[in-house]
This record gives C-alpha cells, sequence and structure tokens, in this order.
C-alpha cells in the first residue's frame, strides 16, 4: 500500500519555467494527478482561490508577489478559501533568519534548492503524517513553530541523540540540510 | 499553580488543530523506492537548458557588480549588496537543480562572501567579478557535474581569494 496521490491537487508557483516543469514533473512521477501551475504569487493567489488545491508549493524569490507574500495572504486574506493550507517554500537561502523569516510568515515547511526527489518526498511526507497545529494570536496567524513533542519520557536527556526541548522548539530548522564543506 | 502566574490574561493564543485530511486522502505507505528512483533519475537527465538561465543571472550579477563600481559616497551599500545577492542566490539554488552543481557549489562561496562583507569596496567587488568570471566559463564551458579535481580547484582558488581578502582588512 502507497499514497494514493492521485486524490490529491498541488498548486506549483514559480517564476522560473523550467523550474516550474521540472517539479511538475516530479509530482506526476510521485502521482499526483492534479498539478496547478502560476509563475507569481499574484497569479498563484487567483488560483489558489479558484482551485483551493490541498497543498501549496512556492518559491521565495518572485515578482511581482513573492513567495513569503503569498504564504502571508493565503494565512491572513479574508478571501483565501483554505488558511491552514500547507506550504512549502522553496529558496536557495539556508540562512536560519531566512527560515525564520519564512516560518514568521506562516509558512509550513521549507525546501532548500538545489533538492532532490527524496527531499521533496520527505516534506510532503512530513505535512501528511506530521501535520502541525496552528496557532492564531495577535500578530501572527500560522502553523506553530514547534511540532508535537513525543509523549513519554520527561525525565532527564543523557544520550548524544536525545532532542533537547530547545532543539524541538526550532524543529523548523530541521528542515534545513545538514551544512557541509562544498 | 495558575498557567498565568495569577495575573489576568491580556491577550490570548489560540491553538487550532486543523483536520488531517491529507491523510485521509492519500492513505498511508508512502512512496516506494522505486518511485524515488524514478523521479531521481527523471531529476538526473532532464534536459532543460540551464545556459540561458544562468546567463540571465549573470547579467543580473554584472549589474550589481556595474552598481558597485560606480558607487558613490550616497550609495546604499546595503542595496547595492543585495543586487549581487539575490543573482548569486538564484544561481546557486538553480544551478544544481540542472546538472550543474559546481555552479551551485561556486554561487554558495560567493554569498558567504557578500553575507560578511562590511562594505562592497573595490577589493570586494574584484572578488566578485572573479566568481561571476568562474561561473561564466563553467556555463561556457558546458562543466556539468562537480567538475572534478578542476571544480575543487576553482573552489579552492575563490576560497582563497576571499580569505585574502579578510586577511588584508585586518
Amino acid at each position: 500500500m502507497t499514497y494514493q496521490l492521485q486524490n490529491i491537487s498541488i498548486l506549483v508557483v514559480e517564476d522560473n519555467q523550467p523550474m516550474l516543469e521540472l517539479i511538475k514533473s516530479l509530482l506526476v512521477t510521485f502521482g499526483v494527478k492534479k498539478i496547478v501551475l502560476a509563475q507569481n504569487g499574484e497569479q498563484g493567489f487567483e488560483l489558489f482561490r479558484r482551485e483551493k488545491p490541498d497543498i501549496v508549493i512556492a518559491d521565495w524569490m518572485m515578482k511581482p508577489t513573492d513567495g513569503i507574500s503569498l504564504a502571508r495572504r493565503i494565512r491572513n486574506d479574508p478571501g483565501s478559501p483554505n488558511q491552514l493550507v500547507p506550504i512549502i517554500l522553496m529558496t536557495g537561502f539556508s540562512e536560519k533568519r531566512r527560515v525564520l523569516q519564512a516560518r514568521d510568515a506562516g509558512v509550513t515547511e521549507f525546501l532548500v534548492k538545489p533538492f532532490n526527489a527524496r527531499d521533496l518526498y520527505k516534506r510532503l511526507e512530513q505535512i501528511i503524517e506530521r501535520p502541525r497545529q496552528f496557532v492564531r494570536s495577535e500578530g501572527f496567524f500560522g502553523p506553530d513553530r514547534r511540532r508535537n513533542r513525543k509523549d513519554g519520557y520527561d525525565g532527564q536527556l543523557r544520550r548524544q541523540t536525545d532532542v533537547r526541548q530547545e532543539d524541538y522548539d526550532l524543529s523548523f530548522e530541521s528542515t534545513l540540510p545538514q551544512s557541509k564543506e562544498q | 499553580m495558575d498557567p498565568h502566574y495569577n495575573q489576568k490574561p491580556r491577550r490570548r493564543a489560540e491553538f487550532i488543530m486543523p483536520p488531517n485530511t491529507l491523510k485521509a486522502k492519500v492513505g498511508s505507505g508512502g512512496l516506494s523506492d522505486d518511485i524515488l528512483r524514478k523521479a531521481q533519475t527523471l531529476l538526473e537527465n532532464n534536459t532543460a537548458d540551464f545556459q540561458p538561465l544562468a546567463e540571465m543571472y549573470l547579467a543580473s550579477l554584472m549589474e550589481g557588480i556595474e552598481l558597485a563600481k560606480s558607487g558613490g559616497e550616497e550609495q546604499d551599500d546595503e542595496y547595492v549588496i543585495s543586487t549581487m545577492m539575490y543573482p548569486a542566490m538564484q544561481l546557486k539554488a538553480n544551478g544544481g537543480m540542472f546538472q550543474y552543481p559546481l555552479i551551485s557549489a561556486i554561487a554558495d562561496k560567493l554569498i558567504h562572501f557578500l553575507e560578511v562583507i562590511n562594505e562592497p569596496d573595490i577589493e570586494a567587488v574584484e572578488i566578485v567579478l572573479a566568481f561571476h568570471t568562474t561561473t561564466r566559463a563553467v556555463v561556457m564551458g558546458r562543466i556539468k557535474g562537480d567538475g572534478g579535481t578542476h571544480g575543487k580547484e576553482l573552489l579552492y582558488a575563490l576560497n582563497q581569494a576571499c580569505s585574502r581578502y579578510f586577511e588584508k582588512s585586518k
């Protein structure tokens, strides 16, 4: 039994046409049948309203409306048909500052380019298997920055592989690739 | 103990757990390794020509370089750096997607350099120009993959140039 991705629709927003085609091909290979394509955030939002996709994948840097603005609009615009939709933001940026900026805009997952097929799949798997709860407070509406903590042991952590609470609180950063010397 | 320390809450955070409609639609089991292998092969064999895109980003980087060179006292350094940073980021993001991981590696080094310089002074701009020239050579030479030993040497030389810049400015 595998994922039946033909049952969902995905909106891909990317201003680089070859990249847009490449992502579409990857999703088709994964089994997604309904893929809606847009070339900027403005067009993306219109298609989002019309098609009501299950997932949005958007590039960060686009004109006139970039991926961050699109995410904010999806989360906050009264005309948004689904403020809770999972949003995967693609970008070449990988520094913490940028990740936090994306997180604060209401992005669900962060996908650093260049990526491979498994990286994209992992983001999809994350939003299917471990969806984030949402937080609404003054000045912010979007996915909780923390993922649900695993129930169980509350005592002291002694193993090197144990995940500390502070690591957990920054779990959004786990979407970053491990830094490696090029 | 009162969770609000006996204070009256002034604002409230509401937590919403959306229904997992995605899971209900797609079911369980993930994707097979076979599908992931097919997808990766597709990525590696895609025939899209990166050269026109790269030329566009390189032209944009050159505009940033020219702007930095023409810089006067009143020029906003952060703006000037951003005009070089954004095409560098695009080169980093897209190179590796279109079988030019060496371009991603070179652009990544350039981004790291641009992230730490104080100002786009003439020596810094010369280094950005060296990055531009090297990237252009890789694109024109259609050096796909990591470039092997030559690729490593190019990265090493660019790294050394950046290190020398900071040594000099100590």
